[in-house]
């Protein structure tokens, strides 16, 4: 029932008892009142003297209504003001519990925020999970080939019957020449029905009109809220504007909201293509398609299937051959970091669950000290009920103050998430929501489960009688195995953490330590402005880069200058089946091969050494390039019928590309640092696209000769701007992001959980030596060395690290069985099961849990037996 | 108020009303004439713990109440023992045998 219907019935009922009490004291007054009369008085006196006798009338009915008050409110009320009385009471002891569940509760809101907007949120537009991404691929190719032509997506639009639209979008980078200097801008040419898809309007202006996706209609663009703010300056009359890239000028007819979030963030400028631009082969589009309510993935893969098969049928040479995918675009936007996520939030709640323990081993501690109260309150009549409903509350009133600073942990981490991971998907949604703070509160309730339930079931356990006539002074403490247990339990879970930390840890290291290969260090990366518009002629376009990867060259502290179509280390999952033109096709042999376009300059930049043949040039028939194969590729593929010189084609009838082997150079981990190196061929062109990757390697510090490369390049190509300017070792860096952000944050959890336990075996045996001080005193007087004091509670507090050790590794080894597929994919070179690890990680707890039993067990040997018997 | 009733021992109005109850349905006003009518004007209860006492044995389920008319055709609030308060009744009057007896007997045998 919501709070405002309860509160409003709470009153009526109130008023409905005013009344009731009233009449009936009422009653008994108007009945004394008629029997004073009947016994002779006036009727004012008999009513005087009535009320008289009567007494206090609202004196009564307070009391009454304290009879019928809500009995739970009241307790609940009273149970509150006697925890914060508590509170107020031991607030060093309040603090430690406090901050202990922030820690806490603060980690796990944390990574619960992350895995509520990016896992569990649709994505941010309407009805999101209607959205899917939709594929196509060549079965009996191995290359995935996934852009869609405009004129098939204008196919499946007006045939299918289980999406409400189809659409595509493609994305290139573009200069806008309207300022004094060219501005890099990122454009998206998207199909008609782009916003429909999405389901988003323009925060100004208007959609594309139907005229303007027709072929020939006027240009017309919209544009990104960044691209209006920076570059016009937030121009009210911005729709009487045009973009300006070269010659084209389109008008503005729209500013896109900033809150969308367009699957490539940095688009600045939307054109819409007409829908029969290109061929059936132009391979253009990311296509994506909003289903009708209710159509399930399935309903439409059935759909378009048969759809693809009946135009296979009507252009069999183009569309035979095709398979369509689809996907909900959530899942192909999170499928990567899906496992990393639930491996910290795993390892946040084990946290989370050393913490309450830590706490629970507090409470217990400080149990006996507040036996006395409770039985004293026993013996007054509270039941035991009353009393452990009083305890839980106290523990929940620490555990909410908790999660409240937990919060601010909270809020605090969607910054370190975005410094950490920058790359991250959906990491710009991660914020503070209602769903965290309900998570927060979540976690406090189980927080006062787990830590005040087993104390709270306890301390009123006791027959109190006992309690009242005992006096704590003389009580000779009870080996107290629990709370022992409650130690080893947390050094359990922290070696637990501490094991994981260590994989993630030792396997990022053995990462940094892989030679890829090739040497990415001194080489800097950046693109230079272009359009495809410029594949219309093709030898001006490879004469252009050409250009200018030879005046790159001639720039001092340069050492050479190449391009390529993808970066080095960076997977590109460009595989392509070929085929040996020269001799027999040996059809069980599929030759299956990464490609990687890049121009002669590249191995020298690279410094790829060349094992065998010649290193290759730049072919003045583009119909037959120069070709280099990786060392895996010659010994995969190459013998003494197919070797150097011999001819190799690309076998996709749509994708014509030929080459002559001119030489063989040493395997490069091109497909991914973590990777090994598969077969490779290198098609040694200039101008793969009109966009590559300038990579030049420099003689002194990349960083030093940026300036030098945008002044020449601005000499060279005024028109065109330079960016994305970096070292080539940063960008490798920055794919291994995610095992940074989860070695990173892992190794954080793992070294609170260890200084937690820590400070649990600290408080616990810290304890004991306080409870048998007297009995330590005893042994001293009767003459036991302060060695063996020492020793017996080093022993105590070693011994129960070890068995939580042992504890741990059991568990470590069993989780990392269980969980092995999912490791085996975050963990590089490294088995979760890695026996050196686990022996450190054992060997640092066993050592820290020694240092921390060192100081009690210290102060234990120096009792001062005399002066603890006196006490007496 | 006459100053010379005596006020009743603590813990034995619960049981007078429940007593007073248990011959018919009565109203407040009614059980406090009753009571001083039967103890011969000796025992007198004063409003202040009538009420809040006849409302706590109606929570507790000894009593229940319903709303009827009086003798002279007004609206009074008529209570009523119930089952779980005959028992209740029953275990006092016990006790109060038993008390009583030994309060006698150690009056008797200090003599």
């Amino acid at each position: 029932m919501p709070l405002p219907d309860f509160l409003s019935r709470k009153r009526k009922q109130k008023r409905a008892l005013t009344s009731q009490l009233d009449s009936e004291l009422r009653f008994h007054i108007d009945e004394l009142t008629q029997a004073n009369i009947s016994a002779g008085m006036s009727t004012d006196e008999a009513r005087r003297q009535a009320t008289l006798e009567f007494g206090g009338r609202a004196q009564i009915r307070e009391e009454l209504y304290d009879v019928h008050r809500l009995p739970f409110l009241e307790t609940a009320f009273s149970n509150l003001k006697s925890a914060l009385r508590f509170i107020r009471k031991s607030p060093a002891f309040s603090a430690a519990v406090i901050l202990t569940l922030a820690l806490g509760i603060g980690a796990n809101s944390a990574v619960f925020s992350a895995i509520d907007a990016i896992l569990l949120r649709p994505l941010p537009y309407p009805d999101g999970d209607q959205i899917v991404k939709l594929e196509q691929s060549n079965p009996k190719i191995k290359s995935p080939q996934t852009f869609v032509a405009p004129l098939r997506v204008e196919d499946w639009n007006r045939l299918n019957s289980t999406f409400q639209a189809l659409t595509g979008y493609y994305t290139e980078d573009a200069s806008e020449t309207s300022g004094a200097l060219p501005e890099k801008i990122t454009e998206a040419l998207v199909a008609p029905r782009f916003l429909q898809v999405w389901g988003i309007y323009p925060a100004i202006g208007r959609d594309f009109s139907p005229a303007e996706s027709q072929p020939g209609g006027p240009p017309a663009v919209l544009i990104s809220d960044r691209l209006w703010r920076d570059h016009f300056h937030s121009d009210p009359h911005i729709l009487e504007k045009h973009v300006r890239m070269g010659t084209f000028s389109p008008a503005i007819v729209g500013v896109m909201p900033a809150s969308f979030l367009f699957p490539v963030r940095e688009v600045d400028v939307w054109y819409v293509i007409p829908a029969n631009a290109g061929n059936r082969s132009s391979t253009w589009y990311t296509v994506i398609g909003r289903l009708k309510p209710g159509v399930t993935i399935n309903q439409a893969r059935a759909n378009l299937a048969s759809i693809q098969s009946q135009l296979g049928k009507q252009y069999p040479l183009t569309d035979a051959d095709l398979a369509i995918g689809i996907d909900p675009l959530k899942e192909l936007t999170i499928a990567g970091v899906r496992n990393s996520l639930w491996i910290l939030f795993g390892s946040v709640s084990l946290l989370l669950i050393i913490a309450c323990t830590n706490i629970v081993a507090l409470l217990l501690a400080r149990d006996s000290q507040r036996r006395h109260e409770i039985a004293v309150r026993f013996s007054l009549g509270a039941s035991r009920s009353t009393l452990i409903g009083q305890l839980l509350t106290e523990s929940f009133v620490l555990a909410l103050a908790g999660a409240a600073l937990g919060l601010a942990v909270a809020a605090a981490a969607s910054r370190v998430f975005r410094a950490l991971a920058a790359d991250l998907p959906r990491v710009e949604e991660i914020h503070l929501n209602t769903s965290i703070v309900l998570y927060s509160l979540l976690c406090s309730v189980i927080a006062t489960l787990l830590c005040g339930l087993l104390p709270a079931i306890r301390s009123t356990r006791t027959n109190l009688s006992g309690s009242l006539a005992q006096s704590s002074r003389t009580q000779v403490s009870g080996r107290r195995p629990l709370q022992w247990l409650l130690v080893g339990v947390q050094v359990a879970l922290a070696v637990t953490l501490l094991a994981g930390a260590g994989l993630l840890l030792r396997s990022f290291q053995a990462l940094g330590r892989i030679s890829p290969g090739f040497d990415a260090s001194r080489v800097l990366s950046f693109h230079v402005s272009a359009s495809w518009a410029e594949t219309a002629d093709m030898k001006g376009l490879t004469q252009r880069i050409d250009r200018t990867i030879d005046a790159l060259a001639t720039i001092p502290g340069v050492e050479s200058s190449a391009i390529a179509a993808s970066l080095p280390g960076i997977p590109d999952h460009s595989q392509t089946e070929l085929k040996v033109l020269e001799g027999e096709v040996d059809p069980q042999h599929k030759i299956v091969a990464e490609s990687r376009f890049v121009s002669p300059g590249y191995f020298a930049t690279m410094r790829i050494p060349l094992l065998a043949g010649d290193l290759c040039r730049e072919s003045a028939d583009p119909g037959n390039l120069n070709i280099l194969v990786n060392r895996n590729f010659a010994d995969t593929f190459l013998s003494q019928s197919t070797s150097i010189g011999h001819h190799l084609q690309v076998s996709e009838k749509a994708f014509p590309l030929m080459g002559e082997i001119r030489g063989i150079v040493a395997d490069a981990r091109e497909n991914g640092i973590n990777r090994e190196p598969g077969p490779i061929v290198y098609w040694c062109t200039s101008s793969p696209v009109p966009d590559p990757f300038y990579l030049v390697r420099s003689s002194i510090a990349p960083t030093a000769v940026v300036g030098t490369i945008r002044e020449k390049l601005h000499e060279i190509e005024p028109s065109r701007s330079v960016f994305a300017i970096a070292p080539l070792q940063d960008q490798l860096d920055d794919t291994f992001a995610e095992d940074r952000l989860r070695t990173v944050l892992l190794t954080f959890f793992a070294l609170t959980a260890i200084s937690l336990a820590c400070v649990g075996l600290y408080g616990t045996l810290n304890y004991s030596v306080t409870l048998r001080r007297r009995e330590v005193a005893l042994r001293l007087a009767l003459g036991a060395s302060q060695k063996q004091v020492l020793k017996q509670f080093l022993l105590q507090g070693f011994g129960v690290a070890s068995a939580g050790c042992a504890a741990g590794a059991i568990l470590t080894v069993a989780f990392a069985i269980v969980f092995r597929h999912i490791l085996s994919n975050l963990l590089y070179s490294i088995s979760p099961t890695d026996v050196t690890t686990l022996s450190t990680v054992i060997a640092i707890v066993l050592t820290v849990a020694a240092a921390s039993s060192l100081i009690p067990a210290h102060r234990a040997s120096r009792t001062q037996p005399m002066r603890i018997l006196r006490e007496e | 108020m006459p100053p010379d009733k005596s006020d009743l021992l603590q813990g034995t109005l619960d049981m007078l009303i429940l007593k007073i109850v248990a011959l018919g349905p009565i109203h407040g006003y009614g059980i406090s004439l009753r009571i001083r009518q039967i103890s011969k004007e000796v025992l007198y209860v004063r409003q202040g713990s009538l009420y809040p006492a006849l409302h706590r044995l109606e929570k507790r389920g000894w009593l229940s109440a319903d709303w009827g008319q009086s003798d002279n055709s007004r609206e009074a609030k008529f209570y009523q023992l119930s089952a779980k308060g005959r028992k209740q009744l029953a275990s006092e009057e016990l006790n109060w045998d038993r008390l009583a007896q030994a309060i006698t007997q150690i009056l008797r045998t200090a003599e």
